[in-house]
């Protein structure tokens, strides 16, 4: 079990390093699917490290691994280790499993890109450090997973690095991403000199006493999962890494990266259960991005902002169970997440491959006849994500805002936020499903498709097979895939992570039937005021410009970040360029390459080239030697 | 064993060296500076080869024997670089050799 863990994890840093080395003698299709064997590779060894947890009895089901010591200093040692129990099997299947589904997504997608070899060399690496972060058997390796995370999400959202717009985003991605690096790595120095040690048993069996340590350590954790999981304030970068190629979009989305945040926060429960507000405010901040990311979404045109739009909504979902201490839900959801969210991206994937890469849904529509298949996947991915039974995410969503329900009137507030949340998914998910595929053919879509049989159109259709079928695949999934925990009837998930992550709260049936009942009908009620504008045009969307402006403007976080942040710092910059360096250092610069320039000239003066002064020099110092020797003596 | 007092021979060092010094220092063709400098080597083999035998000890001997070798490699380099010059047509002379000056 232990080997297959390793294996689950090393098998796609191998790739990546296959790739790299054999560049040119590897053929594109052969980088490809060198890639996608490694996940492949990954997956069935994280399904042999399941079963061999599942011969464990439930609380033996925790398994350390170190392959060497990695870092010592004094009394510190942090080994090369890997844990295997619930939590992070249950990641490592999704990680691999959706990651694979997309690994063979990009085979068709990414044909005909100039560098194809590079991006699955990316692709791979991304895998790896998501399965290095998820398997992390002490919090020092979560880190360094966690700032791989990082660089290669960095890489492939600026993957199209010809275009100044990626490059731009890419690089937004990292610094976002680096400020909540440095919180998560100051929260560490923090345990670090509180236990002494990162090991996960060491400081999940001790208390870190000292109400304003544990709140700090307990907020800059948070910190950095907020930042990897673009939640309020951190969470501008999102959209942004829209420019990336679709399939990226889906692995950050689903499988790899935003997930993260809320892994973290399951992952060290113990240590934020020790400062209950600031997971309050975990759950908090969780909340007020439900409603804003469900709010922004509305006004968007480009199809797969909105969908960035509702990931970060749902991640909210996942917080605000998260912070409220059900763990297990969280979890659940963010399992049926990385389902429906998948299927989403690839769906509008093979959408923005159909138009040769178009994405405003301004020009698309009617495109439900045309391409059907991709129609079908589409709405059950946008039922999914609305909410609507029998789909995957009612299951999710709607036992964790049952489970708000029982956190008092904090929860209860949370649990208004969260419904608001449900109507604007169906109003959004609806309004973008039927934009794109009701309706008549734009000229735009007729000119790719209907048209589109010459050579020059290859593209037209549904897509390849490599496309299609791992769509098809995911759409199964998000269809059965809700059925594997139905709350208070039957509960897999929670057993199974029982050992690791007990939630804090349970709901009761009644409110699981209340909260059941009413997200489904605030979820249908959006669909049908979707439908009611979008679909059948019956009544124009209303306009308000100020409200227009300001959901158009993202609430104007980027501005108020660039008027914050970036103006002084440039201010800062320059002022110090010209005051400061200028006057000061350049000035002393130059003096000092003068005054060793006049050294070096005169002192050159000495080496006449001529063989009698040199002895002379040395038979003279040698007299003067002696002279001084004996007078000495 | 008899013979003169170490101070003879120090003194008969002390003047090969310093001959061989001043032939360095003032003459002028390269042929007789490497003499000259063979000249210093063997005032100082004699130093070494009277203290060893005043102190009764091999060391100042195997350190003489030393001293030859390098005396004789040395000649080889130098005598190669001579004739090196000797061949480039340009003056056997070591004032005028000065191109490294600063």
């Amino acid at each position: 079990m232990i080997a297959a863990a390793w294996i689950c994890l090393l098998s796609p840093l191998a790739a990546t390093l296959l790739i790299t080395l054999g560049w040119n003698r590897l053929s594109r299709r052969g980088a490809g699917y060198l890639a996608t064997l490694s996940v492949a590779v990954s997956f069935v060894a994280a399904i042999v490290a399941f079963a061999g947890l599942l011969g464990d009895s439930p609380n033996d089901r925790y398994h350390p691994s170190t392959l060497w010591s990695w870092l010592t200093a004094g009394q510190l040692d942090f080994g090369l280790r890997i844990v295997v129990d619930p939590l992070s099997v249950f990641m490592m299947l999704i990680v691999s499993g959706v990651g694979m589904l997309i690994v063979i997504y990009s085979i068709g997608y990414m044909d005909g890109d100039d560098e194809e070899r590079r991006y699955f060399a990316y692709m791979a690496l991304f895998v790896f450090s998501m399965l290095l972060l998820v398997q992390a058997g002490n919090l020092l390796i979560l880190l360094v997973g966690w700032g791989l995370v990082g660089l290669s999400s960095y890489l492939l959202i600026g993957f199209w690095h010809d275009r100044p717009s990626a490059v731009a985003a890419a690089k937004k991605a990292f610094v976002m991403n680096a400020i909540g690096d440095a919180t998560f790595a100051l929260a560490l120095f923090l345990l670090i000199q509180r236990t002494g040690s990162l090991d996960f048993e060491v400081l999940f069996t001790q208390s870190i006493g000292g109400s304003w340590a544990i709140n700090l350590i307990a907020l800059g954790l948070l910190g950095g999962a907020v930042a990897k999981s673009a939640q309020l304030p951190l969470q501008t970068w999102l959209p942004d890494a829209m420019e990336g190629p679709t399939p990226v979009s889906a692995l950050i989305h689903a499988a790899t990266m935003v997930t993260a945040g809320v892994y973290l926060i399951v992952r060290t429960a113990p240590l934020f259960e020790q400062a209950p507000r600031v997971l309050e405010l975990a759950a908090g901040l969780g909340a007020i991005t439900i409603v804003m990311a469900g709010l922004i979404a509305l006004v968007q045109v480009d199809i797969k902002r909105v969908i960035a739009y509702s990931t970060m909504s749902q991640i909210g979902y996942m917080f605000l169970a998260a912070g409220l201490g059900a763990y297990p839900n969280a979890m659940f959801h963010l399992m049926t997440h990385a389902f429906f969210k998948a299927l989403l991206f690839m769906a509008a994937g093979l959408v923005i491959h159909a138009l040769a890469g178009e994405q405003d849904m301004r020009r698309m529509g009617g495109l439900g006849r045309l391409l059907p298949f991709t129609y079908v996947c589409f709405a059950i991915g946008s039922l999914s994500l609305a909410g609507i039974p029998p789909f995957a995410g009612f299951f999710s969503k709607d036992s964790i805002l049952a489970a708000a329900l029982d956190h008092g009137w904090y929860g209860e507030l949370l649990w208004v936020a969260g419904m608001v949340g449900t109507f604007l998914t169906g109003l959004y998910a609806f309004r973008m499903l039927f934009i794109v595929f009701w309706g008549e053919p734009s000229g735009f879509v007729r000119e790719h498709l209907v048209a589109g049989t010459d050579e020059q159109h290859k593209h037209s259709g549904e897509g390849p097979l490599s496309m299609t079928s791992t769509v098809g695949t995911l759409a199964v999934l998000t269809v059965i895939g809700g059925f594997l925990q139905f709350a208070d009837v039957w509960t897999p998930v929670t057993n199974w992570l029982d050992p690791v992550a007990r939630p804090l709260v349970e709901a009761s049936g009644t409110q699981e039937a209340v909260s059941s009942i009413l997200a489904v009908a605030l979820g249908a009620a959006g669909v049908g005021i979707a439908w009611w504008i979008y679909g059948s045009h019956k009544s124009a969307a209303p306009r308000i410009a100020w409200a227009q402006n300001l959901l158009e403007h993202k609430f104007y976080f980027d501005e108020a970040y660039d008027f914050a942040f970036y103006r002084p710092a440039v201010f800062l910059a320059t002022g110090l360029g010209r005051w400061i360096e200028r006057p000061l250092v350049f000035g002393s610069v130059t003096e000092l390459v003068k005054g060793v320039g006049l050294a070096g000239r005169d002192t050159s003066r000495l080496q006449t080239g001529l063989v009698r002064t040199y002895v002379l020099l040395i038979a003279a110092s040698i007299v003067v030697l002696t002279v001084v020797f004996v007078a000495v003596r | 064993m008899k013979g003169p007092d170490v101070v003879w021979y120090l003194c008969v060092a002390g003047f090969l060296f310093s001959t061989g010094a001043l032939g360095v220092l003032i003459r002028r063709s390269p042929l007789i500076v490497l003499l000259s400098l063979e000249i210093m080597l063997n005032g100082a083999n004699l130093a070494l080869i009277a203290f060893s035998r005043h102190f009764a000890q091999g060391d100042g001997q195997i350190f003489a024997l030393t001293v030859m070798a390098v005396a004789a490699s040395e000649v080889v380099v130098g005598l190669g670089l001579i004739v090196a010059i000797a061949r480039q047509k340009l003056a056997l002379d070591v004032d005028k050799l000065s191109t490294l000056r600063g």
